[in-house]
């Protein structure tokens, strides 16, 4: 990071207290039950090779439909882009703020994650959407639309945000980005 | 009606983003994220030439030059650039297409190109905010004649009047804006507002006498647009040649087509043989609708999971050439989806 951060002083929740199916966080539970089950995927979320998570479920005539806590695995170990800090564990990220509408036999399922950033001023805020949306694009079955917006009122420029983080060509062009690229990457290391 | 599957064709290994039917002849371009145009046979829908050297990034969007002895195409970039291709004939094989220019310009990713009725000019926009216009002088010698500034965003689509010099361009500050030439300058003629989304796609009625347009939006709307006649004498007035007088326009909203589509509506066409439009959009709908009676709108024809479980970036009507086909008047629409896949289908009873 350049110089001054952002938030200095964030507010971390305690690792233990994050929701969880596991028993308890251990290194080896962190990967989430979908992603123990596939290969490393790479981060572009636009190959056309099918989504991991389409060809198990294929196999399978009547798929386990994904529900908030899974779309909340897959997101709660992004590094913030200034600390070497979880987004769960910054409550950027949070169970409560999820909904899923997954209907395998509707003509698409849907995801909507309300983010939280930091401070609401946040410059990074961009990113951090731009990181969740990659995400979940990348690691849900086509099936799912998803929509990342910044939760109302903890943005001054939310309004902004969401429309930019909602244009599908933006997110595309936004990811060809050699340096967007690389900090995306970066946050993705710990997923 | 239903909409019957012709083919399929797997030409790209990328999100194709759109396609471009010739004016005249039996070729579809198609443009992709995987950096490439695939140039196809509408006779037997099968590849012939592959453009790839021209590009770092995704092309956006394609347009063929109008009246040009052999085809010439342009590319919109994501690189920022505007890449000109024209085809060379050779003897004895398929000949090939060169990478004869690049249009530099903008200062960020192209997302629209478009070639004038007579081939003349050449419009491109980019998330830059800025319309150009550019003139062919002579082979490759391309002269800027206008960059028009009037939009507060990202431009996402740009199109011009078949007979008319009048352009429109469509933007994520939600608006649509003409423009026309004004003695030796080009001006803002008028500003059409009312979508409450980013305008993705605009396209003129496809005939030499139009008055109208459609357009498509974020906002879920399909929305047909209409000049307002002036019959108050200002034809009698002579033209003012002072800038900043532009010869304003009236335009108004005419009909809004029956909501259809559940996300974004990323492309809107307007066939010139049957009136008919067709949308598409991020609900991997396919959407036809007839005017009957006039300003009138019915859906006619409605298809979901058009490219399975994926989004469609574009739709096209074409002209139908392959042997099955019945004559000049019967038509194609040709979509094309984030599965890489572009397909081609009949509507039928």
């Amino acid at each position: 990071m350049d110089g001054k951060t952002a938030n200095a002083n964030p507010t971390i929740l305690d690792r233990s207290d994050l929701p969880t199916r596991q028993p308890a966080l251990t290194p080896e539970s962190r990967l989430s039950p979908i992603e123990s089950t596939v290969p490393t995927y790479p981060l572009d979320p636009f190959t056309t090779s099918p989504s991991p998570l389409s060809s198990t479920s294929s196999d399978d005539a009547t798929p386990d439909p994904i529900d908030a806590q899974e779309i909340y695995d897959l997101v709660a170990n992004i590094t913030d882009p200034e600390h070497p800090i979880s987004l769960g564990e910054l409550a950027v990220v949070n169970l409560s703020d999820i909904t899923v509408h997954d209907a395998p036999h509707s003509p698409f399922s849907h995801v909507q994650l309300e983010f939280t950033p930091t401070v609401t001023h946040c410059h990074l805020a961009t990113v951090i959407g731009l990181a969740l949306v990659v995400r979940l694009r990348e690691s849900l079955p086509a099936r799912f639309r998803v929509d990342v917006r910044c939760k109302e009122g903890t943005h001054s420029t939310a309004e902004q945000l969401n429309k930019q983080l909602g244009d599908k060509e933006r997110v595309v062009s936004a990811v060809e980005n050699a340096s967007l690229r690389e900090a995306l990457r970066k946050m993705m290391l710990s997923v | 009606m239903r909409l019957n599957k012709l083919t399929s064709l797997t030409v790209h290994t990328d999100r194709v983003w759109q396609s471009q039917p010739h004016p005249t002849l039996p070729l579809l371009a198609t443009a992709s994220s995987d950096c490439s145009v695939q140039i196809i046979s509408l006779h037997t829908f099968t590849p012939i030439h592959s453009l790839d050297s021209g590009h770092q990034r995704s092309i956006r969007s394609i347009a063929w030059q109008p009246n040009t002895p052999h085809p010439v195409l342009a590319t919109g970039s994501f690189d920022a650039t505007c890449g000109i291709w024209r085809y060379y004939p050779t003897t004895g094989d398929l000949g090939e297409y060169d990478y004869s220019t690049a249009l530099d310009g903008h200062e960020s990713e192209i997302k629209s190109v478009a070639w004038s009725a007579g081939g003349t000019f050449l419009a491109t926009c980019a998330r830059d905010k800025n319309v150009w216009v550019w003139e062919e002088l002579e082979e490759d010698n391309f002269e800027t004649l206008a960059v028009l500034q009037e939009h507060t965003q990202d431009i996402k689509c740009v199109a011009w009047h078949a007979e008319e010099v009048l352009l429109a361009s469509a933007s994520y500050d939600d608006t649509i804006r003409l423009y026309k030439e004004d003695v030796d300058d080009w001006e803002c003629c008028a500003v059409l507002e009312g979508h409450e989304g980013t305008v993705w796609y605009v396209q003129f009625e496809p005939r030499e006498d139009a008055k109208r347009l459609v357009s498509c939006s974020d906002d879920l709307s399909v929305r047909v647009w209409v000049r307002v006649e002036k019959f108050d004498g200002d034809k009698a007035r002579p033209m003012s040649i002072l800038r900043g007088d532009p010869v304003r326009e009236d335009w108004v909203l005419e009909s809004v087509l029956p909501k259809a589509h559940e996300r974004s509506i990323y492309a809107v066409s307007w066939s010139p043989r049957s009136g008919r439009i067709v949308t598409c959009g991020g609900d991997g709908k396919i959407v036809v609708y007839e005017e009957t009676p006039k300003t009138t709108w019915k859906i006619i024809a409605e298809l979901g999971n058009a490219h399975g479980f994926f989004e469609i970036n574009h739709v096209t009507w074409s002209r139908r050439f392959d042997k099955d086909g019945a004559g000049p008047e019967e038509e194609i629409i040709i979509s094309c989806g984030d599965d890489g896949v572009v397909n081609v289908w009949v509507l039928e009873e």
